[in-house]
């Protein structure tokens, strides 16, 4: 009870300004408790304290500052303006600058893991166990280099990826362990009839005539592997034409 | 015909006159008066209350040049938005709030910035409040001035470590001298905040200032 009463009074004590009196109640419990005389003592000192600061003077330019300070802005007129807008401009820059860098980042990001899907995504070789069918309507194709024995057949299939469109597998022909047959100029090569390609070195030519006179003669070199004129050349035993 | 010389002649009532020119001296009436372009007026409001917005920033910041920018900006402010002025409350609270802004925009700007000032270096790690450097000095001082002196920086150090919220309330009241209701109006508060406020701020600076009281 009586420390309730001491807060009352200590508020009040705190309320009231330097210079006002003390009610009569507020006296008479400072006689009476030594606790609150002890407070109301260091409050007044402490207060006096703040209050004697005091305050401190302007510079003797400043009027003539800020004269000029409004001399100034008033000269600019984009002052308020760019003193008004500017920060919201620079925010607003500052974010466009950071989701700009936001989208570049995922741009880059995705690109780079889509590379390394495919690099990590190596072509598996499937070996079929029966080979495959030959296309029945281009046996024509394999006339020349189909050998007798039917040729080991890989198949290489890529893994699906689900944001590419399905393929059909693709199919080849292993040749490797085939010896190449040679092929003569002069003799046609199988039962087929196949263009007679020359292996000479001698140009292929071919003369158009349109009927009204006007003949064009269209030359094609023969195309050389390199290995043919050197081994002509060095063996110069092997027949001509044969290498 | 009789010719007037001097003002008094006009027989206007003592009362009347005294209240004539006291309205024409008002803040209200000089702001007016700003407003319609008399730079005059606007020099008086000025030389008014320089001295008082100064010291005060200076006291929230702890930083004279500081505090002198600030009053500035704060008479640009008054100039800008002289048509925008309301006569709803006194003119002083109006320019104390804009103070009162400005002062505490610049201690958060100084916050973020976190400059490193003498007193945080005793400040604890756990974020409490500061402890003001006071070595002890067991010689003689030489002038009671010097007394004076160090007694005000001590009073002044100690203010400028209380949080904003209680350190506008508390210059205010024991330094500026201002009313509870003044006070709530310049800070935008309810009455019995600042009292309370005020109260708590008291109770940091008796911590404080244990060894002066």
């Amino acid at each position: 009870m009586r420390k309730n009463y001491c807060e009352i009074i200590r508020r009040e004590l705190d309320e009231r300004m330097l210079d006002e009196a003390c009610s009569s109640s507020v006296l008479e419990h400072l006689r009476d408790c030594a606790d609150c005389r002890d407070f109301h003592q260091k409050q007044t000192k402490l207060r006096r304290m703040v209050g004697g600061i005091g305050t401190v003077a302007a510079p003797a330019d400043f009027d003539f500052r800020l004269r000029a300070r409004l001399a100034n802005e008033s000269n600019s007129a984009t002052f308020h303006l760019q003193s008004t807008y500017w920060p919201f401009v620079r925010r607003g820059l500052a974010v466009a600058a950071v989701l700009l860098v936001f989208a570049t980042g995922i741009v880059v990001v995705r690109k780079i893991i889509n590379r390394d899907e495919t690099v990590a995504i190596q072509p598996r070789i499937i070996i079929d166990p029966a080979p495959a069918p030959v296309p029945a309507h281009k046996p024509e194709q394999f006339t020349a280099a189909n050998p007798p024995s039917s040729p080991q057949r890989i198949k290489n299939e890529r893994p699906l990826q689900t944001n590419l469109k399905p393929r059909h597998p693709m199919a080849a022909i292993d040749f490797s362990s085939q010896r190449a047959e040679v092929i003569n100029g002069l003799e046609a090569v199988g039962s087929t009839t196949v263009f007679p390609l020359d292996t000479s070195l001698q140009p292929f030519k071919i003369l158009l005539d349109d009927g009204r006179g006007n003949a064009r003669t269209i030359s094609v070199p023969a195309i050389s592997f390199g290995s043919q004129r050197v081994l002509r050349n060095a063996n110069s035993f092997a027949p001509k034409d044969v290498w | 015909m009789n010719t007037l010389t001097t003002i008094d002649e006009l027989g206007f009532a003592p009362g009347l006159q005294q209240d004539v020119l006291e309205d024409l001296t008002s803040d209200h009436a000089l702001l007016e008066a700003t407003r319609t372009g008399d730079q005059d007026a606007f020099a008086e409001l000025v030389s008014r209350y320089r001295n008082q917005i100064t010291s005060y920033i200076y006291r929230m910041t702890n930083d004279y040049d500081g505090a002198v920018d600030l009053a500035q900006e704060t008479f640009v402010r008054v100039y800008r938005a002289a048509d925008r002025y309301q006569r709803s409350y006194a003119f002083s609270t109006y320019i104390y709030r804009i103070a009162t802004n400005l002062a505490i925009s610049e201690l958060r700007k100084r916050k973020r910035r976190k400059l490193v000032s003498l007193t945080g270096f005793f400040q604890p790690s756990d974020g409490g409040e500061a402890k003001e450097l006071n070595p002890p000095d067991g010689r003689p001082l030489q002038d009671s001035e010097l007394v004076e002196t160090e007694r005000r920086n001590a009073v002044q150090r100690a203010i400028s470590t209380l949080p904003e919220k209680y350190r506008a309330p508390l210059i205010l009241r024991d330094v500026d001298g201002r009313s509870y209701d003044e006070i709530a109006r310049i800070l935008e508060t309810s009455e019995g905040t600042i009292k309370s406020r005020i109260s708590r701020a008291r109770g940091f600076l008796r911590e404080k200032m244990r060894a002066y009281l």
